[in-house]
């Protein structure tokens, strides 16, 4: 088989019985593999009532056809329900661990039941085996993967939960290859409920390329595509992601004091920049990355990977807070005790909301750089009022009596870019899938950067074609499974050809496209019968009702009833954002 | 509809690379991105045209030499023996400055004669004249296009990308009216994306100049999801040049007819806020 490793096992925590998943070739044609077949598997295995922290919840580590092939394919995808949202989530994270996976021998690991004390996955040569991890039971995540490292062999790729993850934080990350995250969406909580501190693996498998030739010809044409860029051959290298930080401040939409404001007054000095002149050690990169937008960074205290742009802005702008070594080194204890930045920063930015109007008495007041990493901690354990933190922003601010404060959709924050400056980020944020997330439908690609080509942000006509077209395009590619900033510098084309000469079957652009809709259909159906409905795809009260008195997003809010009827019909759902039958007849579900 | 597949499109490019600053890495470059994506040529300056063959040798991508670039204010036998000497190193086609002066200057039968010494001495490369149109009336672009196909080439050309402003479609739009549809008009200058191709496409450009190639054939793909929402009709003054006239970059003359033509035009009441 080219491609594909051919193997997906099941293997249930309890009784440590080992399975094969049986995967025909017409699934693997439909839903490629990654978060597309997870997502497949997952609607399978679980029911939308199924409760994340259950034993019968799976967890489903997966790769795709391309991961391990071309450029920026080390990543991997994990599959749940959410324990933050209640929706179907996949998170999806870079580093290596992907391609390892694969050489160890598998495409996926579908993960069931809870064991009945810590337990970690050794996976290689398409063996797994199931060790004891009580003695990392408690470490934090790089001590986790070094633990893991000396058990195993210093070449294996460990993705792992630190403390957030045992303790059911809502957003507990899992991280793997020292810094790199699978952040959104709590999956390192559900792997916490089933006492399984890491899975490693290592091998040295090597993928089946269907056109060894053609596929070296396109792997030159990838990588001329990505140089050819500007963001990909250029910014993302030169200031990596945080490069937005000016960009998107100067368009008045970088989310400051809880979405209060749209201009960060100090965001020069938080900014990619920044950041370049004074705690950058050197660029890093995934595997078989030639873009290279980590940040290897060092503080007077401590060093590590990032700040990337979403939390420089969650624990900057959105805090108040300048200091950039405060931001940078709660950035660093995120990693080590596995937690999502962003949640961890905007429901942070709830809470002195809820603070300054006095819903709660506490003391958490903006700008207060000095109690950041305090406050981290603190949630990762549980402890004081990181219990609460530990809720999320929605439960926060709903226990207090104010859940219009919660900058959130359907459970999960929103991250770096206001949607009063950018109507078809507005309409992205309302409609994904897994919540309040910039990842499913990237519009400031065209809104803000002109890539394809430079659409009115302001203007809603048309947002709803784009918006769909690009959810779809983020589903086919997280299937695939490659680096999402590909698509800043790549039409579909480029996929389609690129799963040709790995895999040798031929798709149509509109077969691929076709995929996309079917994965973004799949979670939709998911997600209503898991109770989501029209009145959960929208944004927050003051995204409708304040305006900025400043900057260039100034007296604008959403107009997101101008957008959603629209979008739905693009769609083929009915009006009350439920897929028809022709739909889903098309679309073969 | 967008009914252009991407070889189809990519036939259609002349991927470019022309800064002054450019060296051998970056002409290699070029030339494998042609080579990759199937452009129909790679044009690029003469000191590099011997190079660019050898790099492209086997392809099927052609070597396209500019001449008399980017000023076109040389004499015509410089232009001749730059022409001849491009395609004694593996030119296929040259892409000649017209003389602007003369031709604002109403010399018609120099202008003519200009082109004619590069045609002669190019053979048997196809030679395409590049008119410069931001330094010039819409009735200059209508006479250097009738002397261009009067002096035997066989294209004629908007811009070098080093004028005020590059291709519009009005432009491609009055040139393809102008040599009819045996003689190819190549837009040039500021075509950054597929939209903007597919502009002057529908415009009549027959040929592209571009340096973003790649990101124009690649953006084909997505373009052709959801392209009634890429392609929404746009308001008319953000392409029309009468709108990028610029005091400080044309003749006097030439800025003073485009703002009197913008003044005369009727979505001016409409769309153009600036003159409100």
């Amino acid at each position: 088989m080219n491609g594909w490793m051919g193997k997906i096992v099941k293997i249930n925590l309890d009784s440590m019985k080992q399975e094969t998943v049986p995967i025909s070739a017409e699934m693997r044609r439909q839903y490629l593999g990654g978060r597309g077949l997870g997502v497949k598997l997952y609607t399978e295995l679980c029911h939308a009532q199924t409760d994340p922290f259950a034993a019968d919840n799976a967890l489903i580590f997966m790769t795709g056809p391309l991961t391990g092939t071309v450029l920026t394919s080390g990543r991997y995808q994990v599959v749940s329900r959410s324990p933050l949202t209640g929706t179907i989530c996949d998170s999806s994270s870079g580093g290596s661990f992907g391609a390892v996976l694969k050489s160890a021998g598998l495409d996926g690991l579908v993960i069931r039941d809870r064991a009945d004390h810590p337990v970690y996955l050794y996976v290689h040569d398409g063996e797994i085996e199931v060790r004891d991890a009580s003695g990392l039971w408690g470490l934090n995540t790089q001590q986790t993967q070094k633990a893991v490292q000396e058990q195993t062999s210093a070449k294996t790729s460990v993705a792992c939960i630190g403390p957030a993850g045992e303790n059911r934080v809502l957003f507990a990350a899992i991280m793997n290859d020292k810094d790199r995250a699978a952040g959104r969406g709590g999956m390192g909580a559900v792997m916490g409920a089933k006492n399984l501190k890491a899975v490693a693996a290592s091998g040295s498998q090597l993928v089946a390329i269907s056109d060894p030739e053609g596929y070296k010809t396109l792997n030159t044409r990838i990588d001329r595509i990505v140089d050819k860029n500007p963001v990909t051959g250029k910014s993302l290298q030169v200031l990596g992601t945080s490069v937005l930080v000016n960009i998107i401040n100067a368009h008045g939409m970088f989310p400051t004091e809880n979405f209060r404001c749209g201009v960060f007054n100090d965001a020069e000095g938080i900014s990619g920049e920044k950041i370049a002149e004074t705690l950058l050690q050197r660029q890093s990169a995934c595997y078989k990355c030639p873009i290279g937008c980590g940040r290897a960074t060092k503080t007077r205290n401590k060093q590590g990977e990032g700040p990337e742009y979403e939390t420089v802005w969650a624990f900057g702008a959105h805090l108040g807070i300048s200091d950039l070594t405060a931001i940078t080194e709660a950035n660093y204890a995120c990693n080590e005790l596995g937690l999502d930045t962003i949640t961890m920063g905007s429901t942070i930015g709830c809470a002195m909301e809820l603070c300054e109007t006095g819903a709660w008495k506490e003391k958490m007041r903006w700008g207060d750089a000095g109690k950041l990493l305090g406050w981290v901690e603190d949630t990762a354990y549980r402890r004081g009022i990181g219990a609460e933190l530990a809720l999320g922003s929605k439960r926060l601010a709903a226990k207090y009596g104010r859940p219009e404060l919660a900058m959130q959709v359907k459970g999960m924050e929103i991250p770096a870019y206001d949607p009063r400056g950018a109507q078809g980020m507005a309409l992205s944020y309302a409609t994904s899938n897994r919540g309040g997330c910039h990842m499913r439908a990237y519009m400031i690609s065209p809104e803000i950067l002109g890539h394809p080509v430079f659409l009115d942000r302001f203007s809603t006509a048309g947002k709803a074609e784009i918006v769909a077209l690009f959810q779809d395009i983020s589903a086919l590619v997280d299937s695939t499974v490659l680096c999402r900033f590909l698509q800043f510098a790549m039409g579909i084309s480029t996929f389609t050809d690129m799963l040709r000469v790995v895999t040798g079957l031929d798709f149509s652009d509109n077969e691929l496209m076709k995929i996309g809709r079917r994965v973004y259909t799949l979670e939709r159906i998911f997600n209503n019968q898991a109770g989501f409905s029209r009145r959960d795809d929208t944004l927050p009260p003051r995204f409708f009702q304040e305006e900025f008195q400043t900057g260039s997003s100034r007296h604008r809010v959403v107009r997101l009833a101008e957008m959603l009827d629209n979008y739905y019909s693009v769609r083929g759902w009915d009006k009350d954002g439920v897929p028809l039958p022709q739909t889903l007849a098309e679309l073969g579900l | 509809m967008i009914d252009l597949d991407k070889e189809t499109l990519a036939k259609m490019i002349d991927h470019t690379e022309l800064s002054a600053h450019s060296g051998e890495k970056k002409i290699a470059n070029l030339c494998s991105e042609a080579r990759s994506f199937g452009f129909y040529t790679v044009c690029i300056n003469g000191a590099y045209t011997r190079y660019a063959k050898e790099k492209l040798e086997g392809s099927g991508v052609l070597v396209c030499t500019v001449v008399g670039f980017p000023l076109g204010a040389g004499t015509s036998s410089a232009k001749a023996y730059e022409a001849r000497e491009a395609v004694q190193n593996g030119a296929a086609e040259i892409d000649m400055v017209i003389n602007v002066g003369a031709l604002r200057d109403k010399k018609l039968d120099l202008v003519r004669d200009d082109i004619r010494a590069v045609v002669d001495a190019s053979q048997p490369a196809l030679v395409k004249v590049i008119l410069e149109t931001c330094f010039l009336t819409d009735e200059e672009i209508v006479s250097g296009c009738k002397l261009s196909v009067e002096a035997g080439a066989k294209f004629v050309k908007t811009s070098t990308g080093f004028g005020a402003f590059g291709a519009f479609p009005d432009h491609v739009r009055l040139m393809r009216q102008t040599v009819g549809p045996d003689i190819g008009v190549k837009a040039s200058g500021g075509i950054r994306n597929f939209k903007d191709a597919w502009r002057l496409i529908q415009a009549g450009a027959s040929r592209l100049g571009v340096s973003a190639s790649v990101a124009i054939v690649e953006g084909l793909s997505l373009f052709k999801f959801a392209p009634a929402a890429w392609l929404e009709e746009e308001i008319p003054c953000h392409i029309c040049p009468s709108r990028f006239a610029n005091l400080d970059k044309q003749p006097k003359a030439v800025y003073a007819y485009y703002k009197k033509k913008c003044l005369a035009c009727p979505h001016l009441e409409k769309f153009n806020k600036f003159y409100e």
